[in-house]
């Protein structure tokens, strides 16, 4: 995906939110849209099933406005967790510039985690791109739940994180954390932006 | 050593989550297109140089981008 175009002078950034089903992606993005003054919220696009279940994916378009002469555009994603929906992450991963990967820190999720990671990595890979280098922000979501029923940090980080990219705890259902974890990914993918190669726009 | 999530301030303007948001960020793009811009970019020899549009900024409120994938999903569905 083009990231940076001198032509129109915009910027456009792609992230996707990867991660278990359940994990709290359409909750985070959710957050991010209530937060939004009036005068820039774009319509939220959720299909989901009638049991609230992300059946697609969820949209959000966050039109920055004009940063630097440049129309700055973050394009928000969020994949279905559910296993069967394989095909449906893959093309949402298309032209992804950074991914924030949302874990759900319940203990007796751990081995849905690492599926989902698994499958990211496989995608991504199938997508050409290279997972050990793009953006990706880690957030151990739902850390409001009780101790008994959650992995420490330091667990899940450590079963998890393996490339030691940055990490959040959040409790994505009242919005902790959930601008930092943005923040950090958006500073990962715009530090990448690059100049266009010469004739290019 | 994860980083704790802000408590929430139920007295905090809705606005104001994403307003702290946008200061870091329109900082970070205006430092990266600065040290971009710095890079001088050789022009084709001889050609007139080409006017450059002012661009539209879409209008806020709508969608300004529909992901084609969307459109493929509508297509496989039908």
């Amino acid at each position: 995906m083009s990231v940076v175009n001198y032509g129109t002078r915009e910027i456009t950034c792609k992230i996707v939110y990867y991660g278990p089903g359940r994990s709290g992606k359409t909750t985070n993005l959710q957050h991010i849209y209530s937060k939004l003054p009036e005068e820039r919220k774009g319509k939220m696009v959720s299909l989901a099933t009638e049991t609230d279940r992300t059946l697609f994916f969820d949209f959000l378009p966050l039109d920055l406005g004009t940063i630097s002469g440049f129309a700055t555009r973050f394009q928000l994603y969020t994949v279905p967790g559910q296993v069967y929906y394989a095909a449906t992450r893959k093309l949402v991963l298309q032209g992804v510039d950074g991914v924030v990967f949302v874990a759900d820190s319940q203990s007796r999720q751990l081995a849905e985690n690492i599926e989902s990671l698994q499958d990211l990595h496989a995608n991504l890979a199938e997508e050409g791109l290279d997972p050990r280098t793009l953006p990706l922000v880690m957030q151990y979501n739902k850390r409001d739940l009780p101790a008994a029923e959650i992995s420490p940090i330091e667990e899940l980080d450590e079963t998890l994180n393996f490339r030691d990219v940055p990490y959040f705890s959040g409790i994505a259902v009242n919005g902790g954390g959930v601008f930092e974890t943005l923040r950090s990914v958006a500073s990962l993918v715009l530090s990448r932006l690059s100049a266009p190669a010469v004739g290019e726009t | 050593m994860a980083k704790e999530p802000n408590k929430q301030d139920p007295e905090e303007e809705k606005g104001g989550e994403f307003d702290d948001f946008m200061a870091d960020i329109s900082q970070e793009i205006a430092q990266r297109v600065e040290s971009l811009d710095a890079k001088p970019k050789p022009k084709p020899q001889g050609q007139p140089e080409e006017r450059k549009k002012t661009p539209a900024v879409p209008d806020a409120g709508v969608i300004v981008d529909w992901p084609n994938i969307a459109d493929r999903m509508i297509e496989e569905m039908r």
